[in-house]
C-alpha cells in the first residue's frame, strides 16, 4: 500500500492554473524525485501535501485514508517533514532553538530541559560532523552561519521531528559535494528505515544517484511516473520540457577583445586573500571552487556591498573606489544575486516596480511615466520569457525561476557594461538556464563582460571563457582552453582544500 | 567585540549601564535617594510603568506591538475604584474589584489578541483603535478623576510584609514570572513568531495562538498597572494610563528589546522603565525647569538609542 497518494490535485492563484491534475504516489522505502521546469507546480504540490496550502480539488491519502491538512501543525503531527526551498529558520535564534523548535525537550512542570535541548542539539550534529565546519555548535546564532550551513541546519530540523514522510525541496542547492554526500547518507538511511522521501532537484545526476522512481511535472500536470532504472536524462528532459531540445552540453567560444574592462589587483578583505585577475570585453569569466571560498565575497566586494580593505579595482583603466551599489551602478556595473529572496526581490511589491527599480534608481527627474518605463522594460521581459498574469501582482507570487527573471531583467534594463552574476541559476528549471546563457552569449558580443560564479559546475565550464579557482579567499588555480574539465577543478578545489598546492598549475590567458 | 558579543547575549547590558549611571547622578543630585523608604517609593513610583513595559514586551516579541496597553491601564482603574466605591468599601467588594480588574485586562487583550492574529487587522491600527474604545469606556464609567478607596488598599500597597515593601514583593513576583515564561514552550515559539512568522507557521508553531497569547498577558500586565495606580493614587482617573502606552514601548527599546521582533527581553524592559522614571527624578532634584523635562527626557533617550545602534555596528562591522 502507498503510503502517501495524492490524486488529480488541482490548484489556482487568482488568474494562474498552478494544478490541475497533479498525482503522486509514494511507496515505503522509497525515495522519489519530482522533477519538472520552475513554475510546473511541484512547489505548489509539495506545499499542498505539507499542509502550508489547501487544494481547491483532489484527494490526499495517508496509508489509505483520506487525510486534509488545516495547517502545517497538522500535517507535522501526521508525519510529514519538509525541508523548504527558502529553509524555515529563525535568524536571530540559536542552532539547538532552531532544530528542535516546537518539540523542545521538556523536563519539570512542562519547562524547556535547556541541557537536554543543548544535548540533543550536539548529537544530530554529529550526524553531519567534517561537513558542517567546527564553529557550528548548539548555541551559535543561525543568522552567523554561512547559506551551506544553514542548509544543514535545515535538514537536522526535518530529521529531528522523525518524519515518516519526507519532502526535500531543493535540499542540497547550496551544498558542495561532500555535504551533499553527507546528506544523500541520511535519506539513505530513512529509506532503510521504511520511510518514504520526495527529493526535488534541478540536478538530474542527483536524481539518478539517489531516486528509485522518478514523477515529472509539466505545466501543473504530472507527465510521466517511472522507475529510475526504465529512465534516461534524455527522456526525463524530453518530458520536462514538452519538445526536443538539443543536448544540454554546449560549448561556444566567445573572442573576447583585448581591452580589459575591470582590472583587480592584490584585493584583500575579510574573505578576500590578494586576489587579482583581469576581465576582458566581451569575456565570461567563471569563478569557481568549492562553496563560500570567497567568490560571492569578490562579486559582493565589487559591487561596493562589502568593504575592500587593500588592492586596487580598475574600470577601463580608472580607478573605482566601490563606495557602494550606486557608485558601482554609475560605472555600468551591474550585480544579479541567485539569493533572490535575500538581497533580489521586494517580495511584496508589484512585479512592475520590482523590474523598474534600477531605471529608476538611475533616473535623475523627479517624475516618469509608467508608460514608458514599460517600453523600456518589456523587450528585456519577453526576451527572458517572463511569466505572470499581471505587471501589478506580487513578485511573491511568482516561481523561483521567474523571480529570477524578473530580477535579471531588471539589470539588464539598465544595460550594464560589467554584469557580476552570483549564482544566478541557483533553482532554475533547464529551459530558463537556456534562456539565460543565450541571452549571456548575445551581452558578451555586444562588449558586455561578466563576472559568473557558479554552484553548478558543469555550468561554469562550458559557460566560462576562463575559470578562475578559489579556496579560502585566494585565486588557486586558473583554468582555460583545454584545461576546463570538471577532473582539473576537482584536482584544483580539492588538492588545495587539503591544503597541497593546486596540481593544476595557473596558465596565462 | 568582547562587549558587542556579549549586548547580543544580554541585550540588557547598556539598559544596566545606564541605569547605574543615572542611580549615582541621582544620588549625587539626592544624597538620600539609596535610603531605604525613598528607594521603596521610587519603586512603588516606577512600578506601573515596569509593569505595562513588561507585558509590551511579550508583544514586541512577536513583532506586533500593543498601543492600547495604556487605556486599559485607565479603564482597569476606573472601574475598579467604581466598584469598591459602589459596594461601600468591603472587603469582599476589594477582592471583587480586584478580580473584575484582571478579568478585564484579560479580556481586553484576548479581544486585541483576536483582532490581530485572527482578524489580520495590522497591529499599530488595531490597538491603536482598540485602545480609543478602551479609553471612551473609561471615560463613560467616570467622567473625572474621583472617588475613593478605602486606606487599608493603599495602606496596603505602601506598606510591607516581613519587612519587605509590598511593591518590592509585587516586582519581584513579576520577574519570577517572566523566568518561568521564559522557560516554557511558549516563549520559544513567541520568538520564532518574532523572528520569521512564516517560517515559524511552516515549523508548525502555533502562531495565531502564540500572538493571542503575548497580547493576552499584556492585557494582564495593564491591568495589574491599573491595580497598582488604585493603590497608589487611591482614586479613579480615567486618563491616568494613557501616557503608560508610549512610554512603555519606549521602555522596551531602551531595554534592549528589538521591535522587529524575536530579541530581548523583561529584565531590559524593566530597566528601560526605571531608567524613565530615574531621568525624571534627576531632572526634579537638579532644580532644571519643568518644562525641560520633556526635551531632556528625549535627549537621554535619543542617546541611550544611539548607544545601542553604534553597539549593533560595531558588531557587524
Amino acid at each position: 500500500m502507498p503510503i502517501l497518494e495524492a490524486s488529480g490535485v488541482r490548484k489556482q492563484f487568482g488568474g494562474v492554473v498552478a494544478l490541475d491534475g497533479a498525482h503522486l504516489t509514494l511507496e515505503p522505502h522509497e525515495v522519489h524525485a519530482l522533477v519538472g521546469s520552475n513554475g510546473c507546480g511541484k512547489s505548489t504540490l509539495c506545499k499542498i501535501i505539507a499542509g502550508s496550502l489547501a487544494a481547491d480539488e483532489g484527494r490526499l491519502e495517508l496509508d489509505g485514508r483520506e487525510v486534509s491538512f488545516a495547517g502545517p501543525r497538522e500535517a507535522a503531527a501526521a508525519g510529514i517533514g519538509v525541508f523548504y526551498q527558502d529553509l524555515s529558520l529563525i535568524p536571530e535564534m540559536t542552532v539547538a532553538e532552531n532544530v528542535y523548535l516546537g518539540r523542545e525537550p521538556r523536563g519539570a512542570g512542562g519547562l524547556v530541559d535547556r541541557v537536554a535541548l543543548r544535548d540533543a542539539t550536539a548529537r544530530a550534529l554529529a550526524q553531519f560532523r567534517g561537513v558542517l565546519g567546527a564553529d557550528v555548535h548548539a548555541e551559535a546564532r543561525v543568522a552567523d552561519l554561512s547559506a551551506d550551513q544553514c542548509q544543514l541546519i535545515e535538514v537536522l530540523k526535518v530529521l529531528a521531528a522523525d518524519p515518516r514522510v519526507v519532502i526535500f525541496d531543493e535540499a542540497t542547492a547550496a551544498l558542495d559535494r561532500n555535504q551533499v554526500g553527507a546528506v544523500f547518507t541520511r535519506i539513505r538511511a530513512l529509506k532503510e528505515q521504511g520511510r518514504a522521501v520526495i527529493f526535488i532537484t534541478h540536478r538530474m545526476d542527483e536524481v539518478f544517484e539517489l531516486a528509485d522512481r522518478v514523477t515529472v511535472m509539466r505545466n501543473g500536470r504530472t507527465v510521466l511516473t517511472a522507475p529510475i532504472a526504465a529512465t534516461s536524462r534524455d527522456a526525463l528532459v524530453q518530458a520536462m520540457v514538452g519538445e526536443a531540445i538539443a543536448g544540454a552540453a554546449r560549448d561556444r567560444r566567445h573572442e573576447p577583445a583585448e581591452t580589459v574592462a575591470l582590472e583587480a589587483q592584490g584585493l584583500g578583505s575579510a574573505k578576500l586573500d590578494n586576489v587579482s585577475f583581469a576581465l576582458r570585453r566581451g569575456e565570461i569569466l567563471g569563478l569557481g571552487g568549492l562553496h563560500g571560498q570567497g567568490q560571492s565575497d569578490l562579486l559582493r566586494a565589487l559591487f561596493g556591498v562589502l568593504p575592500i580593505v587593500r588592492g586596487t579595482v580598475r574600470v577601463d583603466g580608472h580607478p573605482l573606489a566601490p563606495s557602494g551599489p550606486r557608485a558601482a551602478m554609475r560605472r555600468s556595473i551591474a550585480y544579479v544575486s541567485g539569493d533572490r529572496a535575500r538581497f533580489g526581490v521586494l517580495a511584496i511589491r508589484p512585479i512592475f516596480e520590482n523590474l523598474v527599480l534600477s531605471l529608476l534608481a538611475r533616473e535623475r527627474r523627479w517624475a516618469v511615466a509608467r508608460k514608458k518605463l514599460e517600453g523600456v522594460i518589456t523587450p528585456f521581459v519577453e526576451r527572458l520569457k517572463l511569466k505572470f498574469s499581471s505587471l501589478q501582482a506580487p513578485v511573491s507570487e511568482l516561481s523561483g525561476g521567474n523571480q529570477q527573471k524578473v530580477v535579471i531583467a531588471r539589470w539588464l534594463a539598465v544595460v550594464p557594461s560589467i554584469l557580476l552574476l552570483d549564482d544566478p541559476t541557483k533553482g532554475i528549471d533547464i529551459q530558463t538556464k537556456q534562456d539565460l546563457y543565450a541571452t549571456m552569449d548575445q551581452l558578451c558580443s555586444q562588449g558586455v563582460s561578466i563576472l559568473l560564479h557558479s554552484s553548478d559546475d558543469e555550468e561554469l565550464l562550458a559557460v566560462a571563457d576562463r575559470v578562475l579557482v578559489f579556496n579560502g579567499g585566494r585565486v588557486v588555480a586558473e583554468l582555460s582552453g583545454e584545461q576546463r574539465t570538471r577532473v582539473a577543478l576537482y584536482q584544483a578545489a580539492y588538492a588545495s582544500a587539503r591544503g597541497a598546492p593546486a596540481e593544476v598549475t595557473a596558465a596565462s590567458p | 567585540m568582547n562587549l558587542a558579543l556579549s549586548t547580543r547575549r544580554r541585550p540588557y547590558l547598556l539598559a544596566l549601564a545606564v541605569f547605574l549611571l543615572l542611580c549615582v547622578i541621582n544620588t549625587i543630585l539626592q544624597p538620600s535617594f539609596l535610603r531605604f523608604g525613598v528607594a521603596a517609593s521610587n519603586v512603588a513610583a516606577f512600578l506601573p510603568m515596569a509593569l505595562v513595559a513588561i507585558g509590551q514586551t511579550y508583544v514586541v516579541l512577536a513583532s506586533d506591538i500593543d498601543l492600547s496597553a495604556g487605556t486599559i491601564v485607565s479603564l482597569v482603574n476606573v472601574v475598579v475604584v467604581s466598584i469598591i466605591d459602589g459596594m461601600g468599601g468591603s472587603g469582599v467588594s476589594i477582592a471583587l474589584g480586584f478580580a473584575v480588574g484582571l478579568a478585564l485586562g484579560i479580556a481586553a487583550g484576548l479581544f486585541n489578541g483576536l483582532c490581530v492574529a485572527v482578524l489580520r487587522f495590522q497591529p499599530i491600527v488595531a490597538t491603536f483603535a482598540s485602545g480609543i474604545v478602551f479609553a471612551g469606556i473609561a471615560l463613560w464609567i467616570l467622567p473625572e478623576a474621583g472617588k475613593q478607596v478605602p486606606p487599608v488598599v493603599y495602606e496596603a500597597y505602601s506598606g510591607a510584609l516581613l519587612g519587605v515593601p509590598t511593591v518590592v514583593l509585587i516586582l519581584l513576583a513579576v520577574i519570577g514570572f517572566a523566568q518561568f515564561v521564559a522557560r516554557s514552550p511558549f516563549y520559544y515559539a513567541l520568538r520564532a513568531t518574532g523572528g520569521n512568522m512564516q517560517a515559524a507557521y511552516q515549523s508548525g508553531v502555533p502562531v495565531a495562538r502564540v500572538r493571542i497569547g503575548a497580547y493576552t498577558i499584556s492585557g494582564l500586565f495593564s491591568a495589574l498597572a491599573g491595580l497598582a495606580l488604585v493603590g497608589e493614587t487611591a482614586s479613579g482617573d480615567p486618563l491616568i494610563g494613557g501616557a503608560l502606552t508610549l512610554s512603555s514601548v519606549t521602555a522596551v527599546v531602551l531595554g534592549g528589546t528589538a521591535l522587529k521582533g524575536c530579541i530581548g527581553g523583561v529584565a531590559g524592559s524593566i530597566l528601560g522603565a526605571f531608567i524613565l522614571g530615574l531621568i525624571n527624578n534627576v531632572i526634579f532634584f537638579a532644580q532644571l525647569p519643568f518644562e525641560w523635562q520633556g526635551l531632556i527626557q528625549g535627549l537621554i533617550i535619543l542617546a541611550a538609542l544611539a548607544g545601542g545602534v553604534v553597539m549593533a555596528r560595531g558588531k557587524n562591522g
